[in-house]
């Protein structure tokens, strides 16, 4: 450290640095991003000790859950918390603010990625473990929960694209021809979106000249007519509801989910289509709420409309992971009309319809992972006689259908009552229609689904009583049995639970509802939060 | 209307014993083998004996409601009501329900999932308890869509056949609908009146009736209504939900869960009643679905299709009387259900216990069973009687008590449809009662004799029970018909019902008249039975088949959109996407008023234009390039601008960086198209190329346009001013765009050094792993390679 | 000077959006390159533009001369340019991947992720 220069002018540290020492209670912002990045770095080490990948991973995200439970818990009983990077005062250094919506949301992203890794020990081989699985898969947590933990929206792109190239990581490996024929269309595709996202910060720079969130809310309020924030509101509308798999910005996602492994489907069914949702609700409600309003009746239509047609998709498909690709986006079209509509019971229901679909999704596609070790295959045509043959797993499946379908009483009904409620409340009746008719469309095709697969004896054809099983109908190794069928009864069991007690969800979605409608608390919360 | 008062707390454990028996039901049922029937069966003649106890309070006048918060911040609570409507529902359904366990034991009996079938059995129980005893309505409607789901469960139990899974799937999907209609009607009554639960829903008066939603209300409640009890068209899904095994047929399909749609008139008739759309809609679906089913039943031949058919006819009935509203028609609609659950129920059973002993269902090869099964045909004569109406049973004061209030209400041509329907009645009750029991034996697959106690005890309580109302007329009508009529109501209703006739009235008129018609045409059966048929064949076409249609459409119409919005080409992709985009940026500039102004001819030097038109021609040149040289060259031309732009405008990092990255980016560019063809021309069509120029013009002519807008606004200095201060003074850096790179803004930075990480490792990966066949497990080890 | 660049900006992103809706492989991938450029241009014509000075403090001063540069933006396209080169660099060894595999250039010709299908979806029960 250079001897103090006697020329330099005096200075007030005070007016640049946050002066109060940092208390763990702080670090427990950044710990979330940090955990993964260094598990991830260490695990690239030891890249070829393959014996060692699991239990790293498996500890890493262990304590990535525990720090998001911490971090939860302090959110919700103090506000959104704010640690500055570096110690800059905001908005001049980079803030990370965690408020409910975040916290809840990584929160559960962190559940999910835990659970699903559970199967990976038999489903990835050693090549790929030593490839990168494990490191992929941790820097995959770390830009997730980066973006959900951001204050800025820079490092909000920067989190988006570690994640991103991380999931092109994940996606390829194998390189079966399906992966890399999906990865080119996932990988152009997002790589427009994330680069339109870059290009309206860009421009969100010049017109209010800065980058913290908080500031960009207040200065949004304030702004005059000379600046275009309703253009740049709806480009970031457009690359955010292209990262979430809207309707009709939703090629990617038919083109390569069903590609890779069943756990790495699992992994991005869960958590990539909902760090769009999560910025789309953070930048289109609480930063830009006005100007998102202003062309609100646009969103009305494209929730409605990708409600169904991913309805339609998941009803004119032939293979499992397919149709529940096109169930993601039908779900996508619930979430989408809490920014449509905006009203504090709408974003209730779309954050709760989020989170309780990051489970089930990702316990949707682990059982057709399932399935398709046992079966050899997951084209509807092939399968049959998987009731007969394990009942158990069968309902666990069938409770995971009717959630997805928003039947009571497991987790998906409520947030579908509570948007069928928030719409005709909005005097916005055909869109109310339309999340029945999505709901009536899913039902039909979980229940088709259901019938061929697990209450039909065999492949299509099979005459009526008699049974004959795809593939060899078990999985030998009892080990991966319990690796790739406990994740499932895990997560479905959660599912359960939020159905029948609905308040744990449904709280901190209504907290985080109140929050993004209320951004003159959000900014003085951060802004404010250094002052003396 | 009486306030509610509290409940007994027993209550709710009531309502959550059948769904533990069914957790318990499968262990039970391995460890106790043939007694687990009559084990399970203590857990609703338990909760049936709890109900008796409230038959007092309630007749009483009072409504009981107990609960707790389920969700509060968003008004749902947990809530119960007991009172006349409900309690009685809730004792058929325990009551029955009590008779059918007992009877599921010995029907199932040897069957390997009889445990799972007890389960589920119970499991709907629970859930037809709580959807009568429901006062909230979401509790309602998760309580309905439960009935749907255990339905379905039970529908499909023997799920290996393809009509079995085609009723079950088709149950679902129509029952299921008729549950979003009862959503949103519940969403709607809750907008209108302020509150959703159903005690206070029901006080509310004419609240509803006189407001806009009026209408849509109604029409969803009909919606829910007529999908659950079977009204004409949606009712197909009930005869094809005989392919259940009989226990099914008999609880749900006949006593409890089809009386869900009529519960739900009946619940919200105080608020929905009485007016001209709800009596003129609902007589006349009731009496299309009373004459439907009444003529589809007469051209059966199968004991339960028989019967199922004769069900869709009673619901319908059921249906006409709640529309007519008159008190008098409330009392025979009341005095109907609970006749036809006694009768029916008992039917169903016998039916069963036929099919069952004897091995056929079908009447025309039945015959002579009296001496063989002598106790199931007293008890199946007795409930025949019932349901053709005639003294002494239940059925005929019911009958009479309708025929009361369809003359009272004065609707003639009701009075006509409902004599019509009641004579077939009479006829199919004889038919399933008298065909196969007399006349001479017949030789059935299976060596025909009585039924275990299992399976004749249902039917004989019930026939005492149907008889027993009859004779104890007075106790029966003061402490459940009237209070369930006055719930229904909503005030106190007075009626006076006799088994006896006093004197020559209409409804006796009506009733012999009745007896005539039905006799005549059950000597004429075969020759009836033929030509209902031939006109049905004649028509062809039936909702049955519709609703085939209507799948195998949907699913079509389904395929046509997905192939038409996922066409599976990048390009077609690339292009909506960006075309999508053009319009998503030109649209608000244009309605919102954010053109920028006219920009003033920019001053530029010499230097500055001279590079920007070498980067103008590196574009050119990168569009046009036909060869690998001409490619890379060019990609580097516009490169190496760009970063000559960046020193002419202050910014030497980054000329430095592009630099770098520019020549990386073409090495890299001319190893990799060292393998891969350029191909000879941009090989598009005339037509592609202009419509990709246009969008790709018009994108870029947009952000010209948002950019132009932006720059002619001042621009707020805040952050610069800050990192231009505090550089070197608190960082210590005189490079303030190094320092905001590691200090000010250093988090960004590590994420981008992770992204190069990864994407090193990712490279790797692409390059070395080579790749696996199938991603799924080989057939014969169910292992991953 | 803006307003030049604000057109160079969108010449840059045109050319690339034409490029990008190309069929072939390699000339979406020329069009990422343009794009990556042209997307840095804009954010450094958005913090507007000034001649020659760079945002550098001279060894006797402590803040920096007013007319210098906007160092912020310059900062920003710093990961931006890094960011994508990274992903230009995935992207190229992708298609030269799936020329191998696939054995083809053309995208249209990628149908093994969603193939041209020939029956529809199952039908019956």
């Amino acid at each position: 450290m250079a001897a103090p220069d006697p020329n330099a002018p005096a200075v007030d540290i005070a007016a640049a640095m946050v002066t109060a020492p940092s208390t763990f209670a702080d670090w427990l912002l950044i710990l979330p991003v940090a955990v993964p990045l260094l598990t991830g770095a260490i695990l690239v080490m030891v890249r070829h000790h393959t014996h060692l990948h699991r239990p790293l991973a498996g500890a890493g995200l262990a304590i990535l859950l525990g720090l998001n439970l911490l971090l939860l818990q302090r959110v919700v009983t103090e506000g959104p918390v704010t640690m500055m990077m570096g110690g800059w005062l905001p908005p001049f250094g980079i803030a990370f603010t965690a408020d409910v919506l975040g916290a809840t949301f990584a929160t559960t992203a962190a559940f999910a990625a835990l659970v699903a890794t559970a199967t990976a020990g038999p489903s990835i081989n050693t090549a790929e473990r030593r490839y990168g699985f494990y490191p992929f898969l941790m820097l995959l947590m770390t830009g997730v929960t980066g973006a959900f933990l951001t204050g800025d929206i820079f490092n909000l792109y920067v989190w988006f694209e570690v994640l991103l190239i991380s999931s092109f990581g994940l996606l390829v490996l194998g390189s079966e021809k399906r992966q890399i024929d999906g990865t080119v269309k996932y990988g152009i595709l997002n790589l427009v979106a994330t680069t339109l996202f870059l290009a309206s910060v860009g421009l969100l720079y010049g017109t209010l000249g800065t980058l913290n969130m908080a500031d960009i809310a207040a200065k949004a309020r304030a702004a005059g007519p000379e600046a275009p924030l309703v253009t740049i509101a709806a480009l970031l509308t457009f690359a955010f509801a292209m990262k979430a798999a809207a309707f009709p910005l939703n090629f990617w996602l038919p083109a390569s989910y069903h590609t890779p492994t069943p756990t790495v489907s699992a992994l991005f069914a869960g958590l990539l289509t909902k760090v769009g949702v999560y910025a789309l609700l953070k930048v289109g409600v609480l930063l830009l709420g006005n100007q998102t309003g202003a062309f609100s009746s646009v969103l009305v239509v494209v929730a409605g409309s990708t409600m169904v047609i991913g309805a339609l998709g998941a009803l004119a498909g032939s293979d499992l992971r397919r149709i529940l690709g096109w169930l993601v986006i039908s779900g996508i079209g619930s979430m989408l009309i809490g920014v449509a509509v905006g009203t504090p019971t709408a974003l209730t229901g779309s954050i709760f319809y989020a989170v309780q679909s990051m489970l089930v999704m990702t316990a949707l596609y682990l059982a057709a992972g399932v399935i398709e070790a046992r079966c050899g295959t997951g084209d509807l045509r092939r399968l049959g006689g998987l009731y007969a043959v394990s009942p158990l797993f069968a309902g666990v499946v069938l409770v995971l259908f009717f959630a997805v379908a928003g039947l009571p009483p497991f987790s998906g009904f409520w947030p579908k009552a509570i948007l069928v409620e928030a719409t005709l409340a909005a005097d916005l009746p055909w869109l109310a229609a339309a999340v029945l008719v999505a709901g009536f469309l899913q039902t039909l095709a979980v229940g088709r689904v259901w019938l061929y697969a697990f209450w039909r004896g065999g492949p299509e054809g099979t005459p009526d009583g008699t049974l004959q099983l795809a593939g060899i109908g078990r999985i030998e190794d009892p080990a991966d049995r319990i690796a790739l069928v406990g994740p499932v009864v895990v997560l479905a069991g959660a599912v359960v639970l939020m159905g029948l007690v609905p308040t744990v969800v449904g709280g901190l979605a209504e907290d985080s509802a109140r929050g993004l409608i209320d951004p003159a608390g959000f900014t003085a919360r951060v802004l404010g939060a250094t002052a003396p | 209307m009486t306030d509610p008062s509290p409940a007994p707390t027993w209550i709710l454990l009531a309502l959550a014993a059948p769904f533990l028996a069914a957790l318990v039901a499968p262990t039970v049922h391995r460890l106790f083998g043939r007694a687990a029937a009559f084990a399970l069966a203590a857990v609703p003649l338990a909760a049936f004996v709890g109900f008796l106890t409230l038959l007092g309070p309630v007749a009483d006048g009072a409504r009981l409601t107990t609960g707790f918060d389920w969700w509060p911040s968003y008004g749902v609570r947990f809530s119960l009501l007991v009172d006349g409507l409900s309690l009685v529902f809730a004792l058929l359904i325990t009551g029955i329900g009590t008779l059918i366990v007992i009877y599921a034991g010995g029907y199932m009996k040897g069957h390997p999932q009889a445990g799972r079938f007890m389960s589920f059995i119970l499991l709907f129980m629970g859930a037809m308890l709580g959807l009568v005893l429901a006062d909230d309505g979401i509790t309602l409607f998760v309580m309905w869509e439960a009935t749907s789901i255990t339905s379905f469960l039970l529908i499909g139990f023997d799920h290996t056949r393809a009509r079995a899974r085609r009723a079950a799937l088709q149950a679902l999907v129509i029952t299921g609908a008729g549950g979003l209609c009862l959503l949103a009607a519940v969403l709607l009554i809750g907008g209108a009146t302020g509150t959703r639960t159903l005690s206070e829903v029901v006080a509310t008066g004419d609240v509803i009736r006189g407001s806009d939603l009026y209408l849509p209300i109604f029409l969803l409640v009909l919606g829910a209504a007529f999908t659950k009890s079977a009204q004409v068209p949606l009712h197909v899904w009930l005869p094809n939900a005989m392919e259940a095994p009989t226990p099914v047929s008999a609880f749900l399909h006949s006593a409890t869960m089809v009386k869900a749609g009529v519960y739900l008139l009946m619940r919200l008739h105080p608020v929905l009643g009485g007016t001209p759309e709800w009596t003129t809609v609902l007589p006349i679906v009731g009496g299309l679905t009373l004459l439907t089913g009444t003529l589809m039943a007469v051209r059966q031949t199968d004991l339960k299709l028989m019967l199922a058919q004769t069900t869709v006819a009673s619901l319908g009935l059921l249906v006409l009387l709640v529309g007519v509203s008159t008190d008098a028609a409330i009392v025979g609609a009341v005095g109907y259900l609970l006749a036809h659950a006694f009768f029916k129920g008992a039917l169903f059973m016998i039916a069963g216990t036929i099919d069952h002993e004897a091995g056929t269902r079908d009447v025309t090869k039945l015959g002579g069973l009296r001496k063989l099964m002598p106790i199931t045909f007293a008890s199946a004569l007795v409930a025949a009687v019932s349901m053709a109406g005639l003294p002494p049973m239940i059925g005929f004061v019911a009958k009479e008590a309708l025929y009361l209030g369809l003359d009272e209400a004065g609707r003639t041509a009701l009075i006509a449809v409902a004599v019509a329907g009641n004579a077939l009645m009479l006829v199919i009750g004889f038919a399933v009662a008298l065909k196969p029991f007399l006349g001479p034996e017949v030789h059935t697959p299976k060596h025909a004799h009585e039924g275990p106690l299992e399976l004749i005890l249902g039917p004989i309580v019930l026939g005492a029970v149907g008889l027993g109302a009859a004779l104890f007329l007075h106790g029966f009508s003061e402490i459940i018909v009237l209070p369930m009529a006055g719930a229904i109501t909503g005030r106190p209703v007075e009626a006076d019902l006799h088994l006896i006739p006093t004197y020559v009235s209409t409804p006796l008129i009506l009733s012999i008249v009745t007896v005539a018609l039905g006799v005549v045409a059950y000597l004429a059966l075969t020759p009836l039975r033929a030509a209902v048929d031939a006109v049905v064949r004649g028509i062809g076409w039936g909702p049955d088949r519709g609703f085939d249609q209507i799948v195998a459409g949907l699913v079509g119409f389904a395929s046509v959109v997905v192939r038409v919005v996922q066409p599976g080409r990048l390009e077609a992709y690339m292009a909506i996407v960006l075309g999508l985009a053009v319009v998503t940026l030109l649209a608000p500039l244009l309605l919102f008023g954010e053109l920028p102004a006219w920009p003033a001819f920019p001053d530029l030097t010499a230097q500055e234009a001279v590079v920007i038109l070498i980067a103008v021609s590196g574009l050119v040149a990168v569009v046009v390039a036909r060869t690998r040289l001409t490619s890379i060259v060019s990609l580097g031309i516009q490169g190496f601008a760009v970063a000559v732009i960046f020193v002419l405008f202050g910014a030497p990092d980054l000329a430095f960086t592009q630099f770098m990255v520019e020549t990386l980016s073409v090495v890299i560019l001319a190893l990799v198209l060292t393998r891969l063809a350029l191909g000879e021309r941009d090989h598009r069509p005339l037509r592609q190329k202009v419509v990709d120029a246009v969008i790709g013009g018009g994108l870029g002519l947009a952000f010209m346009l948002v950019l132009l807008k932006i720059t002619q606004a001042p621009f707020d200095r805040t952050l610069t001013d800050f990192y231009d201060t505090y550089s070197r003074t608190i960082a210590h850096g005189r490079n303030v765009v190094n320092v905001i790179i590691v200090d000010f803004r250093g988090l960004d930075t590590l994420g981008e050094i992770a992204v190069v990480m990864i994407t090193g490792l990712a490279i790797l990966a692409l390059v070395r792993v080579k790749a696996r066949t199938p991603i799924l497990p080989t057939p014969e080890t169910g292992k991953r390679k | 000077m803006e307003t030049a660049l604000s057109v160079l900006v969108g010449l840059f992103l045109a050319t690339a959006f034409y490029l990008m809706l190309s069929k072939k492989i390699i000339r979406i991938l020329l069009g990422v390159a343009v794009m990556g450029n042209g997307v840095n241009l804009l954010i450094f014509t958005s913090g507007r533009l000034t001649r020659e000075l760079p945002p550098i403090i001279a060894t006797d001063a402590y803040v920096l001369p007013p007319g210098a540069a906007n160092a912020l933006p310059q900062a920003l396209i710093l990961t931006a340019i890094v960011i994508s080169f990274s992903f230009f660099a995935f992207l190229l060894v992708l298609a030269f991947r799936a020329y191998q595999d696939l054995g083809t250039d053309d995208t249209d010709a990628m149908r093994f992720a969603e193939p041209v299908v020939d029956d529809g979806p199952p039908q019956g029960y």
